[in-house]
């Protein structure tokens, strides 16, 4: 049997335009549905990359030695030695950065408060990877890994009072367990994005550090890759070099961010099938409209003898003719919505403490991923088929007799 | 005797109307040959829609058999009725039923496509019955900027264009008025008897019935006079 395919097509083209103006309001629903999805996908992928992100850049980085038992207790036992010239030699993996810390609870005081904080000998000039390499300082930042200065958060130096020049006293277990205090100046205060980083680290030279608890240790290795897809080979080889110490990934150290990277997948998926799910009831009330106005001609062309399934054929061709304009329209649109969002992202400092809760940072800026597009306009030619399937089958139930009767 | 190009054998109809039964064909036999311009007279309600739908494959007997052009249409699958509709058989209706989003020459061309012939063939054969029909200069028009006695011309062409064994008119003069029914007449009698198309119509008009050469009555489902009948 002979399939008309170029016929159905004319056909289908030109029936968009028997019934203008509802045809167009369908395509406005259409592009709307389809526009507001690559919207809300470019946010939602935003915040999942933002939340990623910032796991990675809370000085964990995508992969992380630490010694056994760190996690669990973490303090200058729970340590390990590292070559002075140790470089991350992974050869199948790009690197794009790596760091060597000690870090440690202790205590920090002012004249005035007292606070618990993480204190972290680094070496300033591998600090890229994290945080730091980005953050606004009031002051100084660190010199390099032998300063003897500290670098505090504005919310703490707030909280404790102090400001940049000023001293602190910082009190923590040495080596041998015995209490060390030693007096810093403050070389500058940073300004992350929220305030849970500046309440929790204070930084200093990790040789200032070293001397101070009397060990010329690391407690974590933190290494940042360039393609994140290396992650696992990154984590094996890691592993390989440091066979006796623990190498996670950024997941396993941030259980609850790697949870909601999941869950915006999943999301992503839900909204998609709210917003088409509302979407195909409105074409399949078109397109039944549509058949049963036309009802006499699809009496006709199978009496003229047009096969069943090219009627179908036909009703679904129309339905992804309209789909497919309204998704090219509707992703045009959304490209250009997310285009202007991404101007300056979305401020949401007013809800600072529930953002940040959200391992997000104050600015949500959307991203618009070329598979997300494709996926979008994939799953909705899917649901423009699935939406003519029954009003196309009403127009090949009907016996073409009684269509013509009508 | 020329070709039988339709058998009808015994054949009943009895439709469910809010549960009462209407019989509208009671056993009815009549063969129709090649070249012969059979009207199917009657009132309102007495078959002949029926009887044309039946051997147009439309609609199935409740007993009997029906065969056109040597097939056994009761053996046949939906599928395979519109195939034999398509290729054996032509159909202008009362409502003319020309698709509105396609001109007169698509409307003529596309029964061709659905048969699957060539794009060259299509345009030359279109073309050839438009002239034919004395509508050609209207070829590009839209059905609905044609009167009802050029949309009623297109149907025929497209009817016909396929060179058809068996050409079925139901009530053709119904919505035309006196002047454009001679003219659609005298088509179709050009037809049938320089091409030697076959038709059937069903009517009751007696116009329709006066350019028929052979005439079968039917009242309350029963043949009740077959005149001019060659098998006679």
């Amino acid at each position: 049997m002979h399939v008309p395919v170029k016929l159905l097509l004319r056909l289908g083209w030109r029936n968009l335009f028997r019934h203008k103006r509802r045809n167009f309001m369908l395509l406005l629903a259409i592009c709307v549905a389809v526009a507001g999805v690559v919207v809300m996908n470019s946010l939602i992928r935003g915040f999942q990359f933002d939340m990623q992100e910032s796991a990675v850049a809370n000085l964990t980085g995508h992969v992380k030695v630490l010694a056994p038992g760190y996690r669990d207790d973490p303090n200058i036992e729970k340590s390990f030695k590292l070559a002075a010239d140790w470089q991350p030699d992974l050869p199948d993996v790009d690197v794009e950065g790596w760091a060597a810390r000690v870090r440690i609870p202790a205590v920090i005081m002012s004249e005035r408060e007292t606070r618990g904080i993480q204190f972290v000998g680094i070496d300033p000039s591998q600090e890229d990877i994290s945080f730091l390499g980005s953050v606004a300082i009031d002051g100084e930042f660190l010199q390099d890994a032998d300063d003897d200065r500290v670098l505090l958060g504005k919310e703490l130096a707030r909280q404790l009072e102090t400001r940049v020049g000023r001293r602190l006293v910082i009190i923590t277990q040495g080596i041998d367990g015995k209490n060390r205090e030693a007096g810093f100046r403050i070389s500058g205060t940073f300004d992350a994005d929220g305030t849970g980083l500046e309440k929790m680290f204070v930084f200093t030279g990790k040789h200032t550090l070293q001397e101070m608890v009397d060990a010329d240790v690391v407690t974590e290795i933190s290494v940042k890759v360039s393609q994140q897809a290396s992650e696992p080979v990154a984590k094996r080889e890691l592993g390989s070099l440091f066979s006796n110490l623990d190498v996670l990934d950024w997941q396993e150290l941030e259980p609850q961010a790697a949870a909601m990277f999941v869950y915006a997948d999943s999301a992503i998926f839900i909204w998609f099938l709210v917003m088409m799910g509302a979407l195909i009831f409105g074409l399949m009330n078109t397109l039944i409209t549509a058949v049963m106005e036309r009802i006499r001609e699809f009496g006709m062309l199978r009496a003229v003898g047009m096969r069943p399934g090219a009627v179908v054929l036909q009703v679904v061709l129309e339905s992804t003719l309209i789909m497919l304009a309204g998704i090219i329209v509707g992703l045009l649109l959304g490209w250009l919505l997310v285009l202007w969002l991404a101007d300056g992202g979305i401020d949401l400092s007013q809800y600072a403490e529930g953002v940040e809760l959200a391992g997000m940072r104050s600015v949500l800026m959307p991203r618009l991923l070329p598979q997300d597009l494709v996926l979008v306009a994939g799953l909705s030619l899917v649901f423009g088929v699935l939406a003519a399937l029954y009003p196309a089958r009403r127009a090949v139930k009907i016996k073409p007799l009684e269509a013509l009767r009508r | 005797m020329s070709e039988r190009v339709v058998r009808c054998s015994g054949i009943s109809r009895t439709y469910q109307e809010e549960s009462v039964p209407v019989h509208a064909l009671r056993d009815v036999d009549f063969d129709v040959f090649r070249g012969e311009f059979v009207s199917l007279a009657g009132p309102s309600g007495s078959g002949k829609s029926t009887l044309l739908n039946i051997i147009g494959g439309l609609d199935r007997p409740d007993a009997g058999e029906v065969e056109v052009a040597g097939i056994e249409l009761n053996d046949l699958t939906e599928s395979e009725l519109s195939d034999l509709r398509l290729e054996k058989m032509g159909f202008v209706f009362q409502a003319y039923n020309l698709i509105p989003v396609l001109s007169a020459r698509e409307n003529v061309e596309f029964i061709m496509q659905l048969q699957g012939v060539d794009a060259a063939e299509r345009a030359s054969r279109a073309a050839a019955v438009l002239a034919e029909l004395g509508i050609d200069g209207m070829a590009d028009r839209r059905p609905g900027e044609l009167s009802g006695g050029q949309q009623q011309r297109v149907a025929v062409a497209r009817a016909i264009v396929t060179r058809p064994v068996l050409l079925l008119a139901d009530e053709p003069s119904a919505n035309l008025d006196s002047a454009t029914t001679k003219e659609l007449l005298e088509l179709l009698r050009t037809l049938n008897e320089t091409h030697g198309v076959t038709i059937i119509a069903a009517t009751h008009d007696p116009l329709v019935m006066s350019y028929a050469r052979r005439r079968i009555g039917l009242r309350d489902g029963r043949i009740v006079e077959d005149v001019g009948s060659e098998a006679a």
